[in-house]
């Protein structure tokens, strides 16, 4: 059973470092998308181990929202910016970023060393904790070093992955927290997607497509 | 009490839905449902601080009242009671310059509305995960206001609001998730609440608690506008509407203040407390020199205010910091100054705006006689912000000052340096504001009742205030420090 999850560790740091360094748009969004669902299968996973039903909820849950929904507003609003690849860097090159994310989850993985042992869990899910908070601020580092917006957006969705795995494996909120957190998440990305769209498009549009979404989500 | 409170919220979100075809009859329509909503709210609180016996509970120990949440209502259903009123009168000369759209209104008035219902019920959660969800949608409901006016520059603001606040909010989780592993770990079962936490604040392990509070801090001191997450803050203050300016100061900076003094008095009964102590004090001295220092080449008003809400914010933190009880009451008062003060200034700056059309300074000529009232507004509000006697900030000032001074001597000199900068940036801008003539006739713009109104409660109340400490408050403060737990 650890080994699966080992392998998933491998695998969600994978496309930690695919999101940091790819610049098209589209393969963008499918890489967030198998995070999540690697997030997700480490959930199930976990589910058989301890038998707690909540992982199994939070499983399907980041399936559909994460996997499922995200991704999919996000391919539409791209559509309609007609915007394919960001090339822009600030700061950081590609390289450059590997390198200070590998950085980080060194210096991560020693500030928990000392931290944890009051918490006193085992090897594997102390791990899990290290990627987990190690993908977020890879994820801040991705916010910080892209110049599109709609990038933007995918470093903070990656935060908030990193955030969820964190969950996992130090103690899960209650599930009715975890659904509002998800909720909150959703309107948030489409409020932010909509307003990068604002960006390049005219204020006309933009307002048009403002008014609809806010009526939507009040009805 | 919880349920008047939500009932009316949807009673007022469903009579949104019906539609008018004049414009005008839907602005004043909409308008008079938020007069409606906020004088609703108002009255609940006032008859929730009467009658209810505090604290107690709701829906499950989700949601509390007790006299610090109610107090923090209190300031925010006053602010926007006074905002809600401004607002006719201004927006409806938004919608005559073109700077927003008819079909927009709905938009604005919903967001408006449910921004209310959402911050009055993040005072009143009882749950610090339930806190973090609804100060997440203060953001963007916020930034909805904050695009509804036709601007470019203004969705830049949003985004830049948005991406700042809900970063920093998302290591507020990474916090909340250690709080709740170490109250699992002591009882063996996790929560969240804030008045359990209060309840085993001594038994939390002190490294790790000084952890949890870091990054949880981080999340709240962005939507309070303390340096260095505040960078989102000048540009979102300067381009809203200055209706909206008004909430974003008065009231949603005071929800991140809330959060991180409920927060701290967890860690007060914690043996990291000297520590998280130093901390806040650090980051409250360095807010308040950013702010200074950033306060004197400023030549646009709304930018101005907006630097003095960090540098206040940034005073308020270092008043928590030093932690006694007597600096508590007085930070308390504070609050409820700066909000008051807040408010007269951001009202006087849209008057002003629509009468130049621009929010520079040297746009602004012969401003005596063009806008009388306005103009009387920004000039006692600028000395009120900056502690002159007479005036409610004044005695909040002098009296974290003096328990500053017992703290440390040279914090206090270095605070005072500070104020004196920010004293010498107001004066010598409104000096020349004062001073400039005008080059060619301007035609008066007439301000509406409802705005001219509001504007003269505030001056009114201002002094009153700052000569009249009504025994009510006072016991009040008192109340919640003790509640605290100081």
């Amino acid at each position: 059973m650890n080994d699966i999850i080992d392998v998933f560790f491998v695998l969600i740091l994978a496309t930690a470092a695919l999101i940091i360094t790819v610049r098209t748009l589209s393969s963008l969004f499918n890489i967030y998308s198998f995070q999540s669902l690697f997030i997700a299968v480490v959930a199930v996973v976990l589910f058989f181990q301890t038998g707690n039903i909540v992982l199994l909820l939070i499983a399907i849950l980041t399936i559909l929202s994460k996997a499922l929904l995200v991704p999919y507003v996000m391919r539409r609003i791209q559509k309609n910016m007609n915007l394919k690849r960001d090339v822009e860097f600030r700061y950081l090159t590609p390289i450059g970023s590997l390198l200070v994310g590998t950085l980080m989850i060194f210096l991560v993985y020693r500030s928990f060393s000392t931290l944890l042992s009051e918490l006193s869990y085992d090897d594997l899910f102390f791990f899990g904790a290290v990627i987990g908070l190690s993908i977020t601020l890879m994820g801040m580092m991705v916010i910080f070093t892209r110049k599109k917006v709609i990038t933007k957006i995918i470093g903070y969705l990656m935060m908030e992955n990193g955030i969820l795995l964190f969950s996992l494996f130090i103690a899960e909120l209650p599930f009715i927290i975890e659904v509002l957190i998800v909720i909150d998440l959703v309107i948030l990305i489409t409020l932010a997607t909509i307003l990068a769209y604002g960006i390049d498009s005219t204020i006309d549009d933009f307002h048009s497509k403002l008014n609809s979404f806010t009526l939507w989500f009040k009805d | 009490m919880l349920l008047a409170y939500l009932l009316t919220g949807i009673v007022v979100l469903i009579l949104m839905l019906i539609r008018f075809p004049e414009s005008e009859k839907r602005a004043n329509y909409l308008n008079s449902l938020s007069i409606v909503h906020t004088s609703a709210y108002l009255a609940i609180t006032i008859t929730a601080l009467i009658t209810i016996s505090l604290p107690s509970y709701f829906a499950n120990r989700y949601f509390f009242m007790d006299s610090f949440a109610l107090y923090e209502t209190l300031i925010a259903c006053s602010v926007f009671f006074l905002s809600s009123f401004y607002s006719r009168g201004y927006v409806r000369r938004l919608m005559q310059s073109g700077e927003i759209e008819v079909r927009e209104l709905r938009v604005f008035y919903a967001a408006y509305n449910l921004l209310l219902t959402v911050v009055v019920f993040s005072f009143y959660c009882n749950n610090l995960a339930l806190f973090w969800i609804l100060l997440e949608l203060t953001t963007v409901l916020s930034a909805i206001l904050i695009v509804t006016l036709n601007a470019k520059e203004n969705i830049v603001a949003a985004l830049k609001y948005l991406f700042t606040a809900s970063t920093a909010m998302l290591f507020s989780v990474i916090g909340l998730i250690l709080l709740f592993a170490m109250t699992k770990n002591n009882t063996g079962d996790g929560n969240l609440n804030w008045d359990i936490l209060q309840q085993q604040g001594n038994a939390l392990p002190p490294t790790l608690f000084t952890f949890a509070f870091i990054f949880i801090f981080i999340g709240f001191a962005a939507k309070a506008g303390i340096v260095p997450f505040h960078t989102w803050l000048p540009q979102a203050h300067a381009k809203a509407p200055s209706v909206i300016s008004v909430l974003l100061s008065s009231v949603l900076l005071n929800v991140g203040i809330y959060g991180i003094l409920r927060l701290y008095a967890i860690a007060h009964l914690n043996p990291s407390w000297h520590t998280i102590s130093i901390i806040l004090i650090v980051f409250g001295c360095l807010t308040v020199a950013v702010a200074a220092f950033s306060m004197l080449p400023r030549g646009n008003l709304k930018k101005l205010i907006a630097f003095s809400s960090i540098e206040h914010m940034g005073f308020i933190l270092l008043g928590i910091g030093i932690g006694t009880p007597l600096i508590l009451f007085w930070v308390l008062f504070h609050t409820l100054a700066h909000a008051l003060v807040k408010t007269l200034l951001f009202f006087s700056a849209g008057i002003l705006h629509e009468q130049y059309h621009s929010n520079m300074f040297e746009d602004m000529r012969d401003i005596i006689k063009l806008q009388p009232l306005a103009s009387w507004g920004l000039l006692l509000g600028c000395l009120a912000i900056t502690g002159l006697p007479l005036f409610p900030v004044f005695i909040s000032k002098l009296n974290i000052l003096m328990q500053i001074a017992a703290y440390s001597l040279p914090l206090l000199c270095v605070i005072l340096l500070l104020f004196l900068l920010v004293a010498g940036a107001f004066t010598t801008i409104l000096i020349r504001t004062f001073m400039q003539k005008a080059d060619h006739e301007y035609e008066s713009y007439p301000a509406a009742m409802s705005m001219k109104v509001p504007l003269a409660v505030l001056i009114i109340g201002i002094f009153v205030m700052g000569v009249f400490f009504p025994t009510g408050l006072q016991n009040l403060l008192n109340n919640i420090v003790f509640s605290l737990g100081f």
